[in-house]
């Protein structure tokens, strides 16, 4: 018998695509990234990403061998999850917590649950959250060579301004892959390869930015909302992350719905919760609802959908399906669960900022049997606006102002709660107690986050004790010490610029005592 | 003018190189030949011709049984030397008329008489097309006079001859329309008789600049016929992409393209109505293209339906000198049956033979991994389905979900999803095999 030619279903013809090919599209993609992070990170960036890819690829040969499965490295799905994950951690981080996260990523969020194409989040991701969770104070400590510096996002939450230039270059504390011009550039790459579609990023990072407009306090500020989507992450969620293909939805509409689930998350997350960790959780939450997002937006097929649209009785049906409108109603419970979990919080913490307050309250007005607004002194204070108060004062705001009644209901003093923005590591407050007469009675701190040794000795009763039993005006700060006048306050050695916010804000709470009271 | 095209779709590579500008050669075969009786959609036709008949060219020797079947005719003269199981392209048997040809070719009485088709009545071209046993011949094979005659004729807006000849490798629609354009638009002309409010159109991918020109040029002067351009993309040629192109019509579930105002027809079906109604020509031979890298002369031919695959092969010179072929393909390399021997003869419905020295899919075998889930299945899928899901449902044999919730009957099988799939998975078989479970479960 003569031979026999090949059989088979067709096609006969394939792509040249292969899941090999569409992971190194992905790994080549976030080379930019890469190199601008071993170029800001230096040696501790190569060695944090080589540990990662090291342990992510041995953990998954491994796994394979004792299982009795095939080898599937040749996938490069490893190799990417390694590097996604190295580009997530500081540089500044001991070896041990690459590996630890790649195993974790590998082993137990893919290995486990089935190997490639069966994981049911990111697993570069999954292994992040948990060295979120286990590690939080090493993941989270960008110190990088001994240099602290507060993150691009950690400044936002305090109100201070970021450079979204240096944070688009990468030039900022933060994760090893933290250019966003470099991921922007590289996502942009990757689509118009066709390795992802415009679907994810685009909805992620749309609804973020409106999320952040509506929500995120400062209106619609372009300079705030760029500096939001150039931090924390979610560019390279949008771009890398979400696009995950195992862990996103298949269909178009599928896609876009998940983009704005994670968009949204991220900006609930990020807005009333802790910052810089919310687009990891967004990602991954998301991930999980990707089942329930498929089975909704089974696409009606070409040819079915004007029998659709035109019903029996010629009506035609609403035009946002119902797919949309059940996951937009799943978000929105979300976010409001989420926000009532931090409403709930928050009246704690309100409780016990307030618990707090009276008890320094108490402390510069010792006389006083309770305190309660005065109308008009609080309408004096809700008319500042919460902006700066003054001009000679730097940055000082006027927070409130309570007045002191002894048992038989006759005024003893006042409080004023005031916050100079000056300090060296952050926001001060203290309260101010001036007894009925107008001499400050002293005063006493409710948020002071200085230097230990340095900064924080302004607490010192040396240093406060001299604010109290004086009746002036303003006090005059004295650097260099030895003062005679009464009005004259020593500055604390070395910590001059703590010790003249105080100062500021002790003038500020006096001026609008003499404005309000006198 | 703009090349108008369909959502989704892939770009294989065309191949169209080999055998594009060779023009048509005739084959005359000297061995036995083979007429299968399961050509086309429907029933198979009915022998009238016994063993040991002498039968003539152009002479019925099978007949239409039932409504929905067709004649099959002698493209030979000789001596029917046996009805019995012949193995066909699909790699399974069917009873066939096996004649003896005696290489005189000689014509039935009445064949190439010409009439005047403006003098004939509708019934009359309708039963010319009938007896001559005309299929479509795009690759289906559905009875064409059964597809000429719908409820309501004029209702019909559109005639359109299928030109777009999206499978890679296949170039003899391409060489029908530069050989025959003043046929295939008179064959467009008597259709267009049965549908007094319809307008004829010429579909033709944008890759055959020839073709173009040549029916443009035949065109010209008729005023209820157009040659419209579409993209060159797979699967242009399929019946939903068309309409789409044309007329922006959206054929229904379970629906005939004439449900929405369309008749479609191949080229090659074209002209042979007007061989059939103008020349009194029976469906006796066809374009027909051997092409791919193995091999030794890829070309364009005239071949006589029956003739054997293997006198074919013969005729573009055999597999390339010192090339031993993975894989033959009757038909193109997206839809095309994969043969295990050239065992099989030419039916009314097959236009190609493709040699492929390398098989692509065992290669694909080889890469197999999980689905990653990447969606690109979905994305080209001309008809909007989900092949993803729908493979989930078929490996798990949970047919409900594949049929009800996911659409996945509605699939025509042009393999795309298959094609681009980076995974490699067999997702056309998995189809193939719920659809026939499906359907074998319903007959129950």
């Amino acid at each position: 018998m003569s031979k026999l030619y090949n059989v088979s279903s067709s096609p006969h013809v394939r792509s040249k695509l292969t899941t090999g090919s569409v992971m190194l599209d992905v790994i080549l993609c976030l080379m930019p990234v890469t190199v601008m992070g071993i170029w800001h990170f230096r040696l501790q960036a190569v060695l944090v990403i080589l540990m990662s890819i090291v342990t992510a690829t041995l953990t998954e040969f491994v796994f394979d061998y004792i299982a009795g499965r095939e080898n599937t490295l040749k996938d490069g799905s490893a190799v990417l999850t390694g590097l996604l994950l190295a580009l997530c951690l500081p540089a500044g981080v001991p070896l041990y917590i690459p590996f630890a996260g790649a195993l974790f990523a590998v082993l137990i969020v893919k290995c486990f649950f089935g190997g490639l194409g069966h994981n049911f989040m990111n697993p570069a991701l999954g292994g992040r959250c948990f060295l979120l969770i286990s590690f939080s104070g090493i993941v989270t400590n960008y110190a990088v060579d001994g240099y602290s510096s507060a993150t691009p996002l950690a400044q936002m939450a305090e109100g201070t301004a970021v450079s979204v230039t240096q944070m688009l270059v990468g030039n900022t504390s933060g994760v090893i892959g933290n250019s966003v011009a470099a991921l922007f550039i590289g996502g942009l790459i990757l689509w118009a390869m066709g390795g992802i579609t415009f679907e994810i990023p685009v909805a992620t990072l749309v609804s973020f930015a409106a999320f952040v407009a509506i929500f995120g306090g400062q209106g619609f500020d372009p300079v705030f909302i760029l500096a939001h989507l150039a931090g924390g992450g979610i560019v390279m969620a949008a771009f890398f992350m979400a696009t995950d293909p195992v862990t996103s939805p298949v269909t178009s509409t599928g896609q876009l719905l998940f983009g704005i689930l994670i968009g949204v998350l991220s900006g609930v997350f990020r807005i009333f919760g802790s910052a810089a960790d919310s687009v990891s959780y967004a990602v991954v939450i998301s991930n999980m609802l990707v089942p329930l997002i498929d089975e909704v937006t089974v696409p009606v097929p070409y040819g079915l959908r004007k029998q659709k649209e035109e019903s029996a009785d010629g009506k035609k049906s609403f035009p946002i399906p119902k797919a949309a409108l059940i996951l937009f109603a799943i978000t929105l419970i979300a976010g409001v669960a989420l926000s009532g979990v931090y409403g709930m919080t928050k009246d704690t913490i309100d409780a016990q900022n307030l618990a707090a307050s009276a008890a320094s309250y108490q402390e510069v007005c010792p006389d006083a049997e309770s305190f309660d607004y005065d109308d008009a002194l609080t309408a004096a204070v809700e008319a500042l606006d919460g902006e700066v108060y003054g001009e000679d004062f730097g940055r000082a705001y006027i927070n409130e102002m309570v007045v002191g009644y002894d048992a038989s209901g006759n005024i003893v003093g006042y409080v004023i709660s005031a916050t100079s923005g000056d300090g060296y590591d952050g926001n001060i407050t203290l309260s101010i107690g001036i007894s009925a007469d107008g001499t400050v009675n002293g005063i006493s701190f409710t948020e002071l986050n200085e230097t230990a040794g340095m900064g924080m000795l302004c607490d010192e009763d040396d240093f406060k004790s001299q604010f109290a039993g004086v009746n002036t005006d303003q006090f005059i700060l004295n650097k260099s010490g030895g003062s005679t006048a009464d009005n004259e306050i020593d500055s604390v050695s070395g910590a001059s610029t703590t010790s003249g916010a105080v100062v500021n804000a002790v003038n500020a709470a006096l001026d609008f005592y003499a404005a309000n009271v006198q | 003018m703009s090349s108008k095209t369909f959502h989704g779709g892939v770009h294989p590579v065309e191949g169209k190189e080999y055998a594009r500008d060779v023009a048509f050669r005739p084959l005359l075969p000297k061995g036995d030949m083979v007429f299968h009786l399961n050509q086309h959609i429907g029933k198979p036709a009915k022998p009238v011709a016994a063993k040991g008949d002498p039968v003539l060219a152009g002479q019925v020797i099978a007949e239409a049984d039932g409504f929905v079947s067709a004649n099959i005719v002698s493209s030979c003269s000789g001596t029917v030397k046996a009805i019995e199981n012949r193995r066909n392209v699909l790699g399974t048997s069917d009873l066939s008329i096996v004649i003896e040809n005696d290489g005189a070719y000689t014509l039935a009485e009445g064949v190439g008489v010409e009439t005047d088709y403006t003098t004939l009545g509708n019934q009359e071209i309708l039963d010319r097309i009938k007896a001559a046993g005309v299929i479509g011949m795009g690759g289906a094979g559905f009875p064409t006079h059964v597809k000429l005659m719908p409820k309501k004729p004029e209702e019909i807006k559109y005639v359109i001859a299928n030109g777009g000849e999206c499978e890679p490798y296949i170039t003899c629609d391409d060489q029908l329309m530069r050989t025959y354009p003043k046929e295939i638009v008179t064959g467009l002309k008597v259709m267009l008789r049965l549908f007094p409010n319809a307008e004829g159109v010429v579909l033709i991918e944008d890759n055959k600049p020839e073709a173009i020109a040549a029916m443009e040029k035949a065109c010209a002067g008729e005023e209820k016929i157009r040659v419209m351009k579409a993209e060159a993309k797979y699967p242009q040629g399929g019946e939903r992409a068309i309409m789409t192109v044309v007329a922006g019509k959206h054929i229904k579930l379970g629906m005939l393209p004439a449900d929405v105002g369309c008749v479609v027809d191949n080229v090659a079906t074209v002209h042979a109505i007007y061989r059939a109604v103008c020349k009194s020509e029976p469906s006796m031979e066809r374009g027909f293209t051997v092409s791919g890298d193995g091999v030794k002369e890829p070309c364009n031919l005239m071949v006589k339906i029956g003739t054997g695959l293997e006198e074919v092969l013969e005729a573009a010179g055999g597999f390339k000198d010192g090339v031993e072929p993975e894989k033959i393909i009757c038909g193109g390399p997206m839809m095309g049956f994969a043969m295990p021997d050239l065992s099989a003869a030419v039916c009314k419905n097959n236009n190609a033979l493709t040699v492929l020295v390398e098989d692509p899919v065992a290669e694909a075998q080889e890469q197999q991994t999980a689905c990653i889930r990447c969606g690109r299945c979905a994305q080209v899928c001309p008809l909007g389905l989900t092949p993803q899901m729908m493979a989930e449902a078929a490996e798990r044999k949970n047919y409900e979900r594949y049929e009800k919730k996911l659409y996945g009957l509605e699939c025509i099988a042009c393999g795309s999803c298959t094609f681009i799939c980076p995974a490699k998975r067999p997702l056309m078989q998995l189809f193939k095999q719920a659809k026939a479970e499906i359907t074998a479960a319903k007959r129950k």
